[in-house]
Formats: structure tokens, sequence, C-alpha cells
């Protein structure tokens, strides 16, 4: 019912707004979003493109993985789709090769949308020199989301805390008050996505691109910001308590809904979860950076499209673009998904307490691109297990990641 | 007990005697320990499935998974059949149910008949290259599915059936093939050179005998088969995943597709509910036909 009214609205806004295009198409797309809140926001940007009078067929795989083999599948079959969630640059640069890729620099030039993107987020979509993506959802990859019945119970502001050293000297005080200081889960993903976004946090940007870049610099390893990266990462990690084996994020969020902790350091995609609970960002739930972070780590989703086209299917993928690029149309995406806007122009109407905290520090202090948009998959992944392995064995020392990762290192690129 | 009288050889009389009162020893107890636990290793996770299915979300959030439901409630089964989304498309899972169904009926009559019929040459046939031919598709049955995924997405998609439910059947078909032509192969070699001769001087044709004397002749091995199919295409994930196209995806991948989630929220009482709507078609046949599997695996050729 609610997706039934959110389309009617969106398809009245765009009537206003947007001419017919002269050539109507059927947009195959591929993506891997599933939830009620990524399928409401699909459908802002599906409303929108009916408007112009394109139609939409999809294929939907979810994943957890790195690895987009439904997408591979879909190409090598012969039925690629013309817009498709990914962000790995490597398929891109395959899809170049086949002259089936499509870059959209000029278009987002010449329709001045270029301009109007945070520097993270034209880092995150574009492929040696050329804009190869259309930015649609932006998330932070490590962000503090409390509860705030909790911090009040426990007498604690963490919106006051302006470091790290900050926030665990209140660790005591929560306690004391018969909460859990911080949740944590238990997977691969949860610890690499920590690990990534503390190295953004805590080392900045100039160790984070020496350890997440394309071509990894191996003095990276012997920084001691990485070595207090990974210490950290263990003080965090210990926060783990009964039942936190394998647990997903998810879960981990669910211990601070109700009141069990009082904060979940993961990426921001939490307030999907705190919002399916029906509660409310700054009445029911805060939102805070990793205090006295020097960087973002910055998750862009984004839909590629295809090249090797003809002429009108062209025109209705640049058509899809333009759509979900526009300020007040993402803007509604972003208020459906729970992302924040990907344009720095966005109507703030909108936008709630967690987008404002995302946005202002994009502004203030900077972002760095997700590994999956740099990285070499084989690297990240040993990145992820390294430090999955350093969270399940307390005996493990910051030394022994380092020398596994330098192993890894050598394995991968020596 | 039964023992077997045979005053009159023609007429068998089996005579019953109440069992024997067992005493329990050692062995037994580590047998009933033994498998209290293999029942409980699928038993518990099945609790906490059903369990959860009928929960609310305010419950869930807590944790505590083995606790009843504070409130019962069937909403989680009717979305899941009814809402639940693959994509845009938020018809529940049951739009799974009618593609498998769909998938189900041609890879069933393509895998079946193709392999009956390859069986039945090898065994009864003099047919030429037939040890190595056996031997060939042996191998085949051991080559993992995801070696060949590529090379096959490519061929289906020259013969224009990739993204179709013929791909998914083909698929299927193709890749049963060497296990349900050993089976039949086995089973019909056990059929009396007599029987085959005699057919052979009556007709002499290959299908008239294939139809009108070894089909009949099939029906416990065609149940063992049946069930073996059934159960292994409506469970397949990889195929339907790979093969199916807009609107061809299996129950499997429109469950996936509804409960995978890597920074979506998460439902669990519908997740679970729908994984149990998904796991009901194959438990059924095995419920149904479960006698006739065992009869069927067990029964030699001429009993037929």
């Amino acid at each position: 019912m609610n997706k039934h009214v959110l389309a009617g609205i969106s398809t009245a806004v765009l009537m206003a707004a947007t001419p017919l295009s002269a050539q109507s198409a059927e947009i195959f797309a591929y993506h891997s979003w599933s939830a009620d809140s990524e399928i409401n926001a699909l459908n802002v940007l599906i409303s929108a493109l009916e408007e112009k009078g394109h139609t939409w067929s999809e294929i939907a795989i979810p994943h957890e993985s790195e690895s987009n083999i439904g997408l591979i599948n879909l190409i090598t079959g012969g039925n690629p789709p013309n817009v498709f969630i990914e962000s790995s640059p490597g398929l891109y640069r395959d899809l170049e090769r086949m002259g089936m890729a499509q870059p959209v620099t000029d278009y987002f030039s010449e329709n001045g949308i270029t301009d109007n993107l945070p520097e993270a987020v034209l880092q995150s979509i574009t492929i040696d020199g050329e804009i190869m993506k259309v930015p649609t959802a932006l998330h932070i990859d490590g962000m503090i989301y409390y509860n705030m019945d909790v911090a009040e119970a426990a007498g604690v502001d963490p919106a006051s805390w302006t470091s790290l050293e900050d926030m665990w000297a209140d660790q005591q005080k929560v306690e004391d008050a018969g909460y859990t200081f911080m949740a944590m889960g238990g997977n691969t993903f949860q610890a690499g996505y920590l690990f990534h976004a503390l190295v953004a946090a805590m080392a900045g940007p100039d160790i984070y691109y020496r350890m997440y870049g394309e071509e990894p610099d191996p003095t990276v390893f012997d920084e001691p910001a990485l070595t207090e990266v990974i210490e950290m990462h263990r003080r965090i990690t210990s926060q783990a308590g009964d039942g936190s084996i394998n647990r997903s994020w998810a879960d981990t969020t669910n211990t601070v809904i109700t009141g069990e902790a009082l904060m979940h350091l993961h990426g921001d995609w939490m307030k999907g979860q705190w919002r399916a609970a029906g509660k409310v960002p700054g009445e029911d739930f805060g939102c805070i950076n990793i205090p006295g972070t020097q960087a973002l780590s910055v998750t862009v989703d984004s839909f590629g499209i295809l090249g090797g086209v003809s002429d009108e299917m062209l025109q209705a993928e640049l058509d899809f673009a333009g759509i979900v690029v526009d300020p007040e149309i993402n803007a509604a995406f972003a208020a459906q998904k729970g992302s924040s806007p990907v344009r720095s122009d966005a109507p703030t109407d909108a936008m709630d307490q967690c987008n404002t905290v995302v946005l202002n520090g994009l502004e203030t202090i900077g972002g760095v691109q997700n590994p999956f948009n740099i990285s070499d998959g084989d690297w990240h992944m040993s990145i992820w297990n390294a430090l999955f392995e350093y969270q399940s064995d307390p005996s493990m020392e910051s030394s022994e990641v380092i020398d596994m990762l330098r192993d890894e290192y050598d394995a991968i690129f020596g | 007990m039964t023992e077997i009288v045979a005053s009159n050889p023609e007429v068998r009389e089996f005579k019953s005697y109440p069992p024997k009162p067992r005493k329990l020893t050692g062995s037994s107890i580590a047998i009933l320990v033994f498998l209290t636990m293999c029942a409980a290793f699928v038993a518990i996770p099945l609790y906490v499935i059903i369990v959860t299915s009928l929960k609310d979300m305010a419950q869930i959030r807590f944790g505590d998974i083995f606790s009843l439901p504070e409130v019962w409630t069937l909403e989680p089964w009717r979305v899941a059949w009814d809402e639940v989304c693959s994509g845009v498309t938020c018809e529940g899972v049951k739009i799974g149910f009618f593609n498998s169904i769909m998938i189900l009926i041609p890879s069933l009559i393509l895998s079946i008949g193709l392999s009956a019929v390859t069986g039945y040459a090898l065994a009864l046939w003099n047919v030429k290259w037939a040890g190595t031919f056996l031997f060939i598709l042996f191998t085949a049955a051991f080559v993992p599915f995801q070696i060949i995924m590529i090379p096959l997405i490519i061929m289906s998609g020259i013969i224009k059936v990739y993204g179709t439910v013929w791909g998914v059947a083909i698929v299927h078909a193709v890749l049963a093939m060497p296990l349900l032509t050993l089976i039949f192969r086995n089973y019909y070699k056990d059929i009396p050179s007599e029987i085959m001769n005699a057919a052979i001087m009556d007709s002499g044709s290959f299908w008239k005998i294939f139809g009108e004397i070894i089909l009949p002749m099939s029906g416990n091995i065609m149940i063992v088969v049946l069930i073996l199919q059934i159960t292994s295409i409506w469970n397949d994930f990889l195929i339907g995943l790979t093969f199916g196209g807009i609107g061809t995806k299996p129950m499997t991948v429109i469950l996936a597709n509804s409960v995978i989630t890597s920074r979506g929220e998460v439902t669990y009482n519908v997740d679970m509910a729908a994984a149990l709507l998904t796991a009901i078609p194959p438990l059924l046949i095995y419920f149904v036909l479960g006698k006739f599997f065992v009869q069927g695996i067990t029964a030699g050729a001429i009993k037929g």
C-alpha cells in the first residue's frame, strides 16, 4: 500500500517536470536489491522512467559476495542488461575491451551534474579518467548509531565525543548503568568493514590509499598507525559478548534497538533496521561519525550502463542516468532507501539527522572510496579474512596480523 | 517372527508370532543416543524455523530464538506467500512456486525420457561402442557443474534458450543423464534375454518394444527416478539462478532474492515462512511416495 502511494506521488511530481522522450524503450536492469527499503527506493526511479515513456524489466540477484557472477553470466550468455549495479572497476574495463562500456562523462558535464557531486562520489564513479558509473546511493561504511534512551539512562552524550578517547572514557559509566557499551557482531563482512572504516578514521587518507589502492604500497605495513588501527579493532571487537559468534550486523543492531547495548559501529545502512522497527532518527536513535575521524569511507551504489547499443536504447539508458542523478528524485530515492543523496545540491527537506551528519562530514572532513571500488578483489578479501581471524583468536597479536597481511601481499602482488 | 508354512508347494502361508521383547543393552542404548542426537541435529533448527515464522518481529529482535511466540501470528506466512519482493515484483514466493512447476514438468519429461531410452538401448541392444559410451557417461557424472557452467551458458545462448524455461530444462536433463542412464541401464540389464528375443521376433521395432514391453515393466524404477528428479530439480538453486531469465526463476531463487540482503533490513519471520513454503513440495513427495521409493530400489526388473 505504502509503495503504491509513494509511486503515485513520484509520478505526480514527475509528470509536471519531465517531458516524454521521443522514443520509448524497455530498459533491462540487473541489480542486487531485495529489502523493502531498497525496493521502495527503486520504485521511485522506475516511476520516473515510466513517465519518460520507457518500461522496466529486471533480474534481481541479491548476493553477499564480491563476485557479481549473475551479471557476468548474463553478459556471457549474450543477454547483457542495459543498466546494472556494479562497483568493481575490473568489470567496466572488461566491458571496454568488449566494446560494451558506455562512459557518461560528457552527459554529466553537459547537464551540470559533475559539478554537484562530492569529490568522494566523483572518485568512486571514475575509472581510468572516465565517469563510468551513475551514482545512486551514498552510504558511510563506519558510523555510530546509538540508542538515545540508553544514552540518557547512562548519562552519556555520544554527540559530544570528539575523539575515540572521549568515547572509551564513557565506557565504565554505561556498563555501570547495566548496558553493553558497544554491540559487535561476528563475521568477515563486519570485521572487514570495521577495519577499513577505522583505517580511514584513525590513519587518514594517505595510509588508507596505500593500504587499499589498486597497487598497495607494502611500506604501509611498517606504519605505526596501522598497528594502532589493528589494536583498536581488537578493543572494539572484544566488546562482543555472548551470542556474537557469526551474528549478522542486523541482529547486532537489534541489540541496540532493544536497549541492550548503547551503540553499534557499522555502515549507515543500519538505519534501515531502525526504521523497520518504527524508530525515528533524532528521536529514538542518534548518528555520529567515528569520533575524531580523519576521513569517511564512502560506499556509492552505482549503476553502469551498457554501450554498443542502438541510438534509441542509448537515449533510454541516458534518460535513466539523468533520472538517477536528478536532485529531487535522488533525494526521494535516498529517503526511501535510508541512504544519503549523491548530489550536494539535493533538497534538504526530506533529509533526517543522519543524512545531515553524513553530508556535513563529507564537506568538512572528506571521504575515501570503499575498497570495493579500488582494491584488487583477492587483496581485499585477504584483509577481511586476516582481520576476522584476528577477531576470532584473542591470543593473536597485532604483529601477527601484519605478518599475515605481508604474506598475502606477497602471494597476490609478489 | 514369521515362518513359511509350505504344506502345498503351490500355496505358501505366513504364520505370525508376537515379537520377542527386547532387552536394553549397552550397544542399543548407544545407538538410541546416537540416533536421538542425529534427530535433534535436524529437529532443533527446524523447531527454531517454525516458531520464528509464527512470531512477530518485535519479539524476534530480542534474540531468544528458542522461545515460543508471545503472540501467535500467521501474518508472516501470508506475506511470504503473497507479498514478499523479488526485485520490484512484490507478489510473494507463489510466483516462484508456479515457475518451479513450469520448469519441473519439461525437465522431468526430458531427463527421464532421454535417460530411459539411453539406458534401454545400452542394456538391451547391441550398441556399437556401448562400453566406451557408458564409461564416458559415468565419468561425466563426476564433473562438477561449476566447471562447465560458462561453456553451457555460451552454448545455450547460441541455441537461443538461455534465460528461458527450456534452457533450465535442457541443462537439468543433460546434467541428470549420467546418473539416470546408469540407473535405467542397470535396471533393464536384468530383464531376461528370452523376453527380448521373443519381443524382437514378434515385432523387431526398437520403439515398439520400449513402449509396449519395457515401459510397462518400469513402474518401480520410474518412481525412484521421479522422486530423485523432483527433489533435485525443485531444490536446485544454481541452475535456475544461472539459466532462468526474467519471470522464469524457480522458487528457490525467489526465496533467496527475498531473504538475502547485504545492507537491507531483515524480517526473519517472513524469511522463515518463505523457506518452509519452499521446502514443503519435496517433503510432500517423500511422504506420499516414500514407500514406493524403497520398493523401487529393492525391486529387480522382472518384478516390474
